[in-house]
């Protein structure tokens, strides 16, 4: 009864707090959507394919595009015990006409049915012979849409899109996935010196009963010269990623922290306030456990109206963005989200729920006029 | 049986080095339907003999019972329940809740864990508001209503548990002399309609004509 009249008979105290609250809501999740889907551009590629341990040479320090295998590495890293299956995975930037314009794209060459294949096939199928290609559907209307043909600047290769895969970019750019003999015959045709064309890494995966760190540890420990990841250990340690999640990470903590401060001032002064009426309830017979409740209800209701907004808000934002720009929610980051924000609201009305508890039921009688009537 | 029973009440305050002695072995009982009158100079200990009566405070030396009940070795638990069933306070300013309603603010105390319903609560409280003359006022918050009439509300809400003792600390301070006479004629007339004792606080001399007694205390020390 408590809590819900008070609310009542405020509302456009509790409403200004809930909005606060749900702006708040808004930008932590909206954020998380952002940094989802950028560090996805970013590695999706890496993410998003069969090889469980990704094998990269030591001076490319975690860089794809800086490294490059030797036969004599590659055949030492398939030895190694505990390998399942091994692949060469290439990757290159090759400037692309689509649909009448050049981009740079990254284009990966793969073995077709050995490690290091896109996984996130959502149409059409993966290519088969050198002149097909898979491309991302975030770059579909970009002429890499299904049944198109785009053609390499240098040396006039032109490769026709038999399918589209998602979440499956590299380095912000239009991705191709071509088989690795596709990706030879790029590589002599921009550059007919090129004696051998060699792979960037080693994808593999694990023998039965190995497990990919235990993969990646044998690797490193019986072959020289390389390092090996596993796939998320390559995903989360590219280069810049760690940077970019890192500062992302510093905003959302602060975010989460003023959730904090905010809901938790808000009560605070709110108690002080009423501090009186609060005695004046203990000494005609309300337990504490009644007044703690009243305040958890308060709080519940604030940050779950709060929460409701922000994710609305989120997801109309996501929605309106996605036209440009590919960005999605995951549930979890939503369920995360909302857990962490009510976590931490009553981690910010500790104070005042122990201040609360702390009321002298006896103090009606010593402070006859503090507070007054109304 | 006495609704009110204390026997060599002792309650001392430390404040620093210094005891103050706040009531000195008060003994007084007060009977099932009685109203006592408690007068006396500031400082005497009318407050504290009060706070002690109401489980407010628990005595340093002696016996409080309350309606049968002896609460001097009460937890603080046991305490709040006793306020809640047992006893109803008019406190001298601070009262009721500025955002409940009349109603509201007495209907609340049925929120504490009583067995009453809500139903039979809202009946009981809109039944005492009328009787306080004040129906026409249960809608209304206590920043709309005037000293003397939430000074009734008050009033209200210390019967609304049908407790068997009314403590009231200075009913009529707040009021001028005509409201006073008032709200003390409506407290004799619900105290003396139920089978309710109670012990006022006043230090107006002409209010005592109200009480069947009155005792006066002087530096803790209770006279009749
Ligand atoms: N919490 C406390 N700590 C220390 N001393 C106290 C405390 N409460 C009351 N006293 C002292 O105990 C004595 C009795 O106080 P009490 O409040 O009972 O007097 P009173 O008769 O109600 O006075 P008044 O008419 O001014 O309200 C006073 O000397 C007072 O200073
Ligand atoms: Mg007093």
């Amino acid at each position: 009864m408590l809590a819900g009249k008070e609310i009542r008979r405020a509302k456009l105290r509790f409403g200004l707090l809930s909005g606060a609250v749900g702006l708040l809501v808004f930008l932590i999740l909206f954020q998380q959507a952002l940094l989802g889907s950028l560090l996805l551009s970013f590695t999706g590629a890496l993410e998003n394919q069969s090889g469980t341990v990704l094998v990269f040479s030591e001076e490319a320090r975690k860089n794809v595009s800086g490294s490059v295998i030797l036969p004599p590495e590659q055949a030492q890293i398939a030895a190694v015990e505990g390998v399942g299956s091994s692949a060469g995975l290439a990757e290159g930037t090759f400037t692309i006409e689509a649909k009448g314009t050049d981009v740079d794209a990254s284009i990966f060459g793969f073995q077709p049915g050995g490690p290091g294949e896109p996984t996130r096939l959502v149409e059409g199928r993966l290519p088969t012979t050198p002149t097909e290609a898979v491309a991302s559907k975030e770059d579909a209307s970009d002429g890499f849409g299904l049944g198109d043909t785009v053609t390499s600047v240098d040396g006039g290769i032109t490769l026709t899109i038999v399918g589209l895969t998602e979440r499956s970019r590299f380095s912000v750019a239009p991705t191709l996935w071509v088989t690795f003999d596709g990706y030879t015959a790029l590589r002599k045709a921009s550059n007919p010196d090129a004696t051998a064309v060699l792979p960037s890494v080693i994808a593999l995966t694990p023998a039965p009963g190995v497990s990919a760190s235990q993969l990646a540890a044998s690797v490193n420990e019986q072959v020289d010269g390389v390092q090996a990841l596993t796939r998320s250990q390559a995903v989360n340690e590219a280069p810049g990623v760690s940077s970019v999640n890192t500062s992302f990470q510093l905003i959302l903590v602060l975010a989460f922290l003023v959730v904090a401060v905010v809901i938790g001032f808000f009560f605070l002064i709110l108690t002080v306030q009423k501090q009186s009426t609060l005695t004046v309830l203990r000494a005609v017979g309300a337990p504490t456990s009644y007044l703690v409740k009243a305040l958890l209800k308060q709080i519940f209701l604030v940050v779950g109206v709060g929460l409701v907004v922000g994710i609305l808000l989120t997801l109309g934002a996501v929605k309106g963005a996605s036209a440009g720009l590919p960005i999605s929610l995951e549930p979890t980051t939503m369920v995360v989200t909302a857990v962490g924000v009510v976590l931490l609201s009553l981690v910010g009305s500790l104070f005042t729920l122990l201040r609360v508890g702390r009321i002298d039921p006896a103090d009606v009688m010593n402070r006859q006029n503090a507070g007054g009537l109304a | 049986m006495a609704a009110l029973e204390l026997s060599s009440v002792r309650k001392t305050y430390t404040s620093g080095d210094a005891e103050i002695v706040a009531l000195d072995h008060a003994t007084l009982e007060v009977g099932d339907d009685e109203i006592l009158a408690l007068v006396g100079p500031s400082g005497s200990g009318k407050t504290t003999l009060l706070s002690i009566s109401g489980g407010l405070l628990t005595p340093s030396e002696g016996t409080v019972v309350v309606g049968g009940q002896d609460i001097s070795t009460y937890s603080a638990k046991q305490l709040t329940a006793f306020r809640r069933d047992s006893v109803g306070f008019v406190f001298q300013a601070v009262n009721l809740v500025p955002f409940l309603t009349a109603r509201e603010n007495l209907m609340i105390v049925n929120d504490f864990g009583s067995s009453r319903s809500h139903k039979d609560a809202k009946a009981r409280a809109e039944k005492l508001l009328d009787e306080l003359g004040l129906s026409h006022r249960v809608d209304n918050l206590p920043g709309q209503m005037s000293g003397g009439e939430r000074q009734r509300v008050a009033i209200g809400r210390a019967l609304m548990n049908e407790p068997a003792l009314v403590l009231i600390d200075e009913p009529t301070s707040a009021l001028d002399t005509k409201l006073g006479e008032q709200v003390m004629e409506l407290i004799v007339s619900e105290v003396k309609s139920r089978d309710t004792a109670a012990v006022i606080v006043t230090h107006d001399q002409r209010m005592t004509r109200y009480a069947d007694r009155t005792v006066t205390i002087t530096d803790g020390v209770l006279a009749a």
